[in-house]
């Protein structure tokens, strides 16, 4: 169970190769979610900075061949959230605060629930509590030497 | 606007009813997925919102009017399948001229280019051409005629993948530029549900599920653990699948539902088990087997 949703947050379930992007079809996500997040990642990464405008529906749909109403869907969940602004007739656009709500919102949820899956896992496996943890901190060591 | 409305349609052969008590509507400028089992009644339906052929009873509107004997209906509307018939004289170069003639949104220089890119030949003859050939030609018709209904009816017949794939992009283009109807009738569900954006499917002539695309992944998941537990976790649950795989394993295939007390999923996890999400295409043959058959064509070859 862990494998499954550690694919998808990994941001692998949206990656593009060359021009044409590849949406990950057996995610347990439906695919405007992948696209939010995958819009979420682009502001991450400073792709789009604030009050830029980010792509249109249908670029969204030409992009990854999908239907044009789903990539709407993905664009409004973000508004929602206030991680975008409409402008009537010109597009959406990215709000001021829209790093700091995505970052909260990656650290409040999608790694709380990594953390709560490694937890289980690491039950199963019969695991210490201090093996764990031992195991993490190797983890970030390498993490941070790359 | 709503393009096509249909309400208690039937249609009888010989006293079977193909479709039974058949209500839904189709909203202008969507591309819908009309999805079911052999033999559930797609192209019946599609022939009769084509005006192709008459209902026994209830009503079919499209553009507001009765679809049958309707010359509004069937100037907006091209219906595609691999049986499209040609005036057999003439050549394919000459087909994609006349085209124009019958259609007034024809776009000869789209048909032009795709017929190019395609590998046709325009002093080939309709009639000669191979099982995939044909489809493809009669999508490039389908395509550059720009209908107000378009309607496919198993478009990809005999095309190979890399034809395919073509095709639901080179659709989705062209949609994007000139949104129209379309309405896609496919047993590739895989391949063809990210363009939609509803999808119908129906069963036996009935329908079973008319929902936007986006949630039929949310409209049940798939639990898989130690068999007494999973069986505990859906008793009472609708069940649409299960199966035992390995040594006191147990899959299930569930209906979501927002009621009662923490969703099935948060309880089949807390409980140890493993959730999934179901593809739309499994869950549409899970909706669409036989409820006395719930192992699927295991059930055939078990206890005979």
């Amino acid at each position: 169970m862990a494998n499954y949703y550690i694919l998808h947050y990994n941001s692998n379930a949206l990656h593009r190769r060359g021009a044409r992007a590849i949406l990950n079809n057996n995610s347990s996500k439906p695919i405007y979610v992948q696209i939010a997040h995958w819009i979420e990642s682009e502001i991450l990464n400073n792709h789009f900075q604030a009050d830029q405008k980010v792509y249109s529906q249908y670029q969204l749909a030409e992009m990854y061949t999908i239907n044009p109403a789903t990539a709407a869907k993905g664009l409004n969940l973000l508004v929602d959230e206030k991680i975008l602004y409409k402008k009537r007739g010109l597009g959406m656009f990215v709000t001021e605060d829209a790093k700091q709500i995505i970052l909260n919102k990656r650290r409040n949820q999608t790694l709380k629930q990594l953390v709560d899956e490694l937890v289980q896992e690491a039950n199963r496996l019969h695991i210490s509590k201090q093996e764990l943890i031992t195991m993490i901190q190797d983890a970030n060591e390498e993490e941070v030497q790359t | 606007m709503k393009v096509i409305e249909c309400s208690e349609l039937t249609k009888s052969y010989n006293r079977k009813k193909v479709l039974n008590q058949l209500s839904f509507s189709i909203e202008e400028n969507t591309i819908t997925g009309l999805v079911g089992r052999n033999g559930a009644g797609k192209t019946t339906l599609l022939k009769i919102i084509a005006g192709y052929i008459k209902n026994t009873s209830g009503e079919v509107r499209v553009f507001s009017e009765r679809s049958f004997n309707s010359l509004n209906v069937s100037g907006n509307s091209i219906f595609v399948d691999d049986q499209m018939s040609f005036p057999p004289a003439l050549q394919l170069g000459e087909l994609l001229g006349e085209a124009k003639r019958f259609y007034p949104n024809y776009d000869a220089n789209l048909a032009k280019r795709l017929f190019d890119y395609f590998g046709f030949d325009e002093k080939a003859y309709h009639n000669r051409l191979s099982k995939g050939k044909t489809s493809t030609f009669n999508m490039i018709i389908g395509l550059a005629s720009r209908c107000p209904l378009t309607i496919f009816d198993e478009p990809t017949t005999g095309m190979d993948e890399a034809v395919r794939k073509d095709f639901y992009r080179a659709l989705l283009k062209d949609y994007i530029a000139h949104p129209r109807t379309i309405i896609i009738s496919s047993h590739h569900v895989d391949e063809v549900e990210d363009i939609l954006e509803d999808v119908l499917l129906i069963n036996k002539g009935s329908k079973l599920l008319h929902l936007p695309i986006a949630e039929v992944k949310e409209w049940a998941c798939g639990i898989k653990g130690n068999s007494e537990t999973v069986l505990k976790l859906i008793n009472n649950k609708e069940v649409l699948y299960q199966k035992e795989v390995g040594m006191n394993t147990l899959y299930a295939v569930v209906r979501k539902d927002s009621s009662g007390s923490g969703s099935i999923e948060e309880q089949a996890q807390l409980a140890g088990l493993e959730v999934t999400a179901v593809r739309s295409s499994d869950l549409f043959v899970h909706l669409t087997t036989e409820a006395k058959s719930k192992g699927g064509i295991d059930d055939v070859f078990n206890n005979y």
